[in-house]
């Protein structure tokens, strides 16, 4: 039954996937995007881990996407559409796609991931992920925030008018 | 560079500006507006329900629909010296004169013809002042409207009969009413005995 | 096998009874608007369908099939069509983890039902994160259009749903602060036993978190004051300008179930959810919980004709100037005062 549902979703997302990057209008492929995150949000479920997926639901979809609709509706959609989708002075990006392919496929077939068992449930109640969060990966969450807060810094100063 | 949007504040004194702080920590200013709408709601509609239950009837010196009179004994006091013609700037009245001396009219001149035109009546008037004898009369009628405009031209026969409205009433107040459709036209019947209040107090 | 059969037929029926109330639920509200409105401005609102008027709602329904569906010749057809079905879902889904009350006991058969469909262990985020996707629909609604009157309105309301989403966020976890749960029923709970139990009453920050979170929902929903989107005066009616018949009712009904969804989670989380606030009227919890919704219900149309629209540098300066800065403080004092 989970098999079932997780190839739907799966499915489902590799094939909105493509349509972000095939899709001429900027608008489907942001739409084919928020598929993806909420097909991406399901699979979270599947995998018994609701707090991520809503929180993937929330911040992705819920607040991301909708600055990216609210940047690309700003565009001339008409201009981007001009632009002929395999774009050949973008050679090297097809040229990279099989090298992560074949990257991808020989660190999954080879070593494979650990195997959390069907007991795992209790490990992502929000508490234990807050637990977890705050004592054995403090360092990285900091890292991690100093990291945003100089993202957000810079993208300030860059769109501040200079001083009169 | 200063934000002109920003409102700001020149605080006089300490205690202006501590009030003027506690004025927006506790919404004084929205419960107050809150407090004015839902006093609103609480009191009670000013719509006039007309035609469906009420009424407006006009006052006495209303210019509504034209009348003809009659003195006391019942003659017509019409003597069709159409002055009432002469006098009306939109020439909507036409008058015939007649000969009568069976004792119909209070002379023996009589109106044959005396129609009015209401789509071109400006209800200034005029006709009344003119009129020598009272006969002429601007009423209390209201309601004209019609789905022909054949229905718009009054003649003697109708402005003879009595207004609807009895002439014992004062005016401004509001009777029920009952609004009836029927294939011949629209009629509002309204019950001159129950009065349901008067419309200037009822505009507070 | 037999226990999981029920247990489908019950969650199909709450799915269906749920699903009938909400579909229903607009059509009183509308009549009830209408009537606040007309009272609030001494006229008297709706009066010639029905006894007061109340059947409005079923001529207005009647007329919103009957008319005419138009799709503007330059517009993104299936966008176009999409759209008010992507406000509608998401209004829906948040119902699944909202209880309207713990649970009743069936007569006769002795069997526990609860009045909730499921009891999440996140269901605070999840509510905040589904009801934050109907802005979709009026983001592509709006672009869809191929007006400028309608993009206008969903750029408008894009930056809004930003800008308070995080206001409403930390509100929400306020509750989650006081209440030391996220999941709905649990934060009930954990106000039972009368007012001065209830978040709201929980001093000093208690009406704090109430009033960003009321805020905060007032411009999720997009109501008066804050109903920039939909600005009659600047925007002719915003980003629905272009839509008509049955897809304009799907909007407005969207809007009205957000109003709900708003007003059910303020009772959950600030007034004590179905708990009675004195402890001795003997009311059924559901008759409290719905007529502490309706009480907001109606607080909310109050507000839609007692105030102005806000400015759109006023919405943003409300939002991230005031409601933030705000609401950082009050998790600080929350937090000290729960250690």
């Amino acid at each position: 039954m989970e098999k079932v549902f997780f190839l739907i979703f799966a499915a489902v997302a590799v094939g909105s996937a493509l349509a972000v990057v095939t899709l001429k209008n900027p608008v489907h492929s942001a739409l084919a995007l928020i598929a993806c995150l909420l097909q991406v949000a399901s699979v979270f479920v599947l995998l018994r881990s609701p707090f991520l997926a809503v929180v993937q639901v929330f911040i992705y979809v819920g607040a991301v996407m909708v600055l990216f609709l609210f940047v690309v509706m700003v565009l001339d959609i008409r201009q981007a559409r001009m632009e002929a989708f395999p774009q050949k002075e973008r050679w090297f990006v097809y040229a990279i796609v099989p090298v992560i392919t074949v990257e991808l496929l020989t660190v999954i077939l080879g070593k494979g991931f650990p195997r959390l068992g069907p007991g795992s449930t209790e490990a992502t109640t929000v508490e234990v992920l807050g637990k977890a969060l705050f004592t054995e990966y403090l360092f990285p969450f900091e890292v991690v925030s100093v990291l945003l807060l100089a993202a957000m810094v810079g993208a300030i100063i860059m769109v501040k008018k200079r001083w009169d | 560079m200063r934000d002109s949007r920003i409102e700001t504040v020149k605080v006089k004194s300490l205690e202006s500006g501590v009030r003027w702080i506690l004025k927006r920590t506790f919404f004084v200013d929205f419960i107050k507006g809150l407090m004015v709408t839902l006093g609103y709601n609480l009191s009670k509609g000013v719509t006039l329900r007309y035609p469906d239950e009420e009424k407006w009837i006009p006052y006495r010196r209303f210019r509504g629909v034209h009348t003809l009179n009659r003195d006391l004994d019942g003659r017509e006091l019409c003597v069709a010296c159409e002055l009432c013609v002469k006098a009306c700037p939109t020439r909507c009245i036409t008058v015939v004169p007649m000969e009568d001396s069976t004792g119909k009219g209070i002379s023996d001149r009589v109106a044959g013809v005396w129609k009015v035109d209401l789509v071109r009546c400006l209800f200034c008037g005029y006709c009344e002042d003119a009129c020598p004898t009272t006969a002429v009369r601007l009423g209390r009628g209201y309601e004209r409207a019609c789905f022909d405009l054949s229905s718009a031209v009054l003649d003697k026969e109708k402005l003879l009969l009595p207004e609807e409205v009895p002439p014992d009433l004062d005016g401004g107040v509001i009777v029920a009413a009952s609004f009836e459709r029927t294939g011949a036209g629209m009629k509002v019947n309204a019950d001159f005995t129950k009065l349901k209040g008067d419309w200037l107090k009822m505009q507070g | 096998m037999f226990e999981t059969t029920v247990e489908v037929i019950i969650i199909c029926i709450k799915v269906g009874v749920a699903g009938m109330v909400l579909f229903s639920l607009p059509i009183p509200l509308t009549w009830v608007e209408r009537k606040v409105a007309g009272h609030i401005q001494v006229r008297l609102g709706p009066f010639r369908v029905g006894p007061h008027g109340i059947l409005q709602p079923v001529a207005d329904m009647v007329k919103m099939l009957l008319k005419e569906d138009v799709i503007p010749t330059k517009a993104d057809k299936w966008l176009f069509m999409l759209a008010p079905i992507m406000t509608m879902v998401p209004a829906f889904a948040v119902f699944v983890a909202i209880p309207v009350g713990d649970k009743f006991t069936l007569p006769f058969i002795g069997k526990d039902i609860t009045l909730y469909m499921s009891d999440m262990n996140v269901a605070v985020v999840y509510i905040l994160a589904v009801s934050g996707l109907s802005i979709y629909g009026i983001i592509f609604g709006g672009w869809a259009s191929n007006s400028k009157y309608a993009v206008m309105g969903g750029l408008r309301s894009a930056a809004q749903m930003i800008s308070y989403e995080v206001a409403m966020s930390f509100a929400a976890v306020g509750v989650v602060m006081l209440s030391n749960s996220l999941s709905l029923v649990e934060i009930v709970k954990s106000q039972s036993g009368g007012l001065f139990h209830w978040n709201f009453l929980y001093l000093p920050v208690g009406p704090v978190w109430f009033m960003i979170f009321f805020i905060a929902g007032l411009a999720e929903v997009n109501r008066i004051p804050f109903d920039l989107p939909e600005d009659e005066g600047s925007l002719a009616a915003g980003y629905h300008v272009e839509y008509s018949g049955m897809r304009f009712a799907f909007f407005m009904l969207a809007e009205y179930i957000a109003m709900v969804t708003i007003s059910v989670l303020a009772v959950i989380f600030f007034l004590g959810g179905w708990d009675d606030p004195t402890g001795v009227i003997p009311l059924p919890p559901i008759l409290w919980f719905v007529g502490k919704v309706a009480a907001f219900i109606y607080l909310f149309m109050w507000i839609r004709f007692t105030l102005p629209r806000y400015r759109y540098d006023q919405l943003m300066t409300i939002g991230w100037k005031i409601l933030i800065p705000v609401s950082l403080v009050c998790v600080l004092v929350t937090g000290l005062m729960r250690i």
